[in-house]
C-alpha cells in the first residue's frame, strides 16, 4: 500500500507539475520573509553586551547551518526511499539536494570562520562542530563529484545512496560535538526541548530567518530537482510535450 | 521592538568596528543564493530549449 501511494504520487512528471503550481507562492513568501527577519535583525534589534554588533551575524550563520545538515537528513530520506522502493524520483532528489547542501555548508563555514574574528580572535579552531561541519562539506562535494565520475546514472543512483545513508552518521556528530566535547563553539541557543537561551527581542527575527532561508533553500531544490527530471527523463514522450 | 538600533546610517554600515565582518557575511549569502537561482534558471532554460529543438 506504501509502495502503490509513493509510486502514484511520486512519478517525475506528477512531481514536475506540482513544483510549477507552488514555486511561486513559496518563492514570494520565503522571500518577504527572509527579508523583513533580516532587516529586523540586523538593524533593529539591540547591541548583544558580550560580543556587540558581529552577534548579528547569527541571523546569517544560524538559517545556514541548520540547513546544511537539515538537507543531508533529506538525502538520507531520500536515499532509503529509493533504496526500499525504488522511487526514480527520490534518486533524483539526492542528487539535486547535494550542490545546494554544500552551498549552504559552505556559508555555514564561512560565515562562522569571519564571526570568530572578533568574537574568538581567531579564524579557524580544530574544534569538534567545525571540524565535522567541514568534513560535511567534503561530503557533499565528494557526493557531487562521485555521481559526476559514473556514466551509468543507475549504478551511480545506488552507490551514492549506500554512501549518504552511511555518511548520514556525521549529523548527530555534528549535532552533539558541543555537548560531547570542550569546545570553542557554542552550545545551540535555541533547541526543541528546552527553553531558549537568547531574548526573544533576538528571538523572533531568528526564527524568521531561519524560515525564510529555509523556503528559499526549498525553492532552489525544487529549481535543482526540476533540472534533474529533465536531464534523466529526455528521452521520455511527455517530457517533450511538458517542454 | 522595532526602534531602529543605530543614531545614523553611517553608524548601522560601521557598526562599532564590526560592519566589516557582517556586511561581507550579507553579501557572501546574498551573492551565493542569487548565483545559485540565476545558475539553475539558466540551466533550466538552457536545457528546455535543447529538448524543444526538432531532431
Amino acid at each position: 500500500m506504501i509502495k502503490k501511494f509513493i509510486h502514484q504520487f511520486a512519478s517525475p512528471k506528477t512531481y514536475l507539475y506540482q513544483v510549477d503550481r507552488f514555486y511561486s507562492y513559496i518563492f514570494l513568501i520565503s522571500l518577504i520573509t527572509y527579508t523583513i527577519s533580516i532587516t529586523w535583525g540586523l538593524l533593529y534589534t539591540p547591541e548583544d553586551f558580550v560580543q556587540g554588533n558581529s552577534y548579528r551575524i547569527i541571523y546569517l550563520h544560524v538559517p545556514a547551518s541548520f540547513l546544511s545538515q537539515s538537507l543531508y537528513i533529506a538525502m538520507a530520506i531520500s536515499s532509503v526511499t529509493y533504496l526500499i522502493w525504488r522511487v526514480k524520483l527520490a534518486a533524483y532528489l539526492v542528487i539535486a539536494i547535494a550542490p545546494i547542501g554544500a552551498m549552504t555548508t559552505f556559508i555555514a563555514l564561512i560565515s562562522g570562520s569571519i564571526w570568530g574574528i572578533p568574537t574568538w580572535g581567531t579564524w579557524w579552531q580544530w574544534d569538534a562542530r567545525i571540524t565535522s561541519t567541514l568534513i560535511l562539506f567534503i561530503m557533499y562535494l565528494g557526493l557531487i563529484s562521485l555521481h559526476n565520475s559514473f556514466s551509468n546514472h543507475e549504478k551511480a543512483d545506488k552507490l551514492l545512496s549506500w554512501l549518504v545513508i552511511v555518511g548520514a552518521i556525521n549529523i548527530p556528530i555534528i549535532k552533539k560535538s558541543v555537548d560531547w566535547w570542550s569546545t570553542l563553539h557554542q552550545s545551540a541557543s535555541i533547541t526543541l526541548t528546552d527553553k531558549p537561551s537568547i531574548d526573544p527581542v533576538m528571538l523572533y527575527p531568528l526564527i524568521g530567518s531561519i524560515t525564510g532561508f529555509f523556503g528559499l533553500v526549498i525553492c532552489l531544490v525544487l529549481l535543482s530537482s526540476k533540472y534533474q527530471i529533465f536531464i534523466r527523463e529526455k528521452n521520455k514522450s511527455w517530457v517533450k510535450d511538458y517542454v | 521592538m522595532f526602534n531602529f538600533a543605530f543614531n545614523s546610517l553611517h553608524e548601522a554600515i560601521y557598526m562599532n568596528g564590526h560592519g566589516l565582518y557582517v556586511w561581507s557575511v550579507v553579501i557572501l549569502v546574498f551573492v551565493s543564493l542569487l548565483g545559485f537561482f540565476i545558475g539553475y534558471t539558466i540551466k533550466i532554460k538552457k536545457i528546455k530549449d535543447k529538448l524543444n529543438e526538432p531532431n
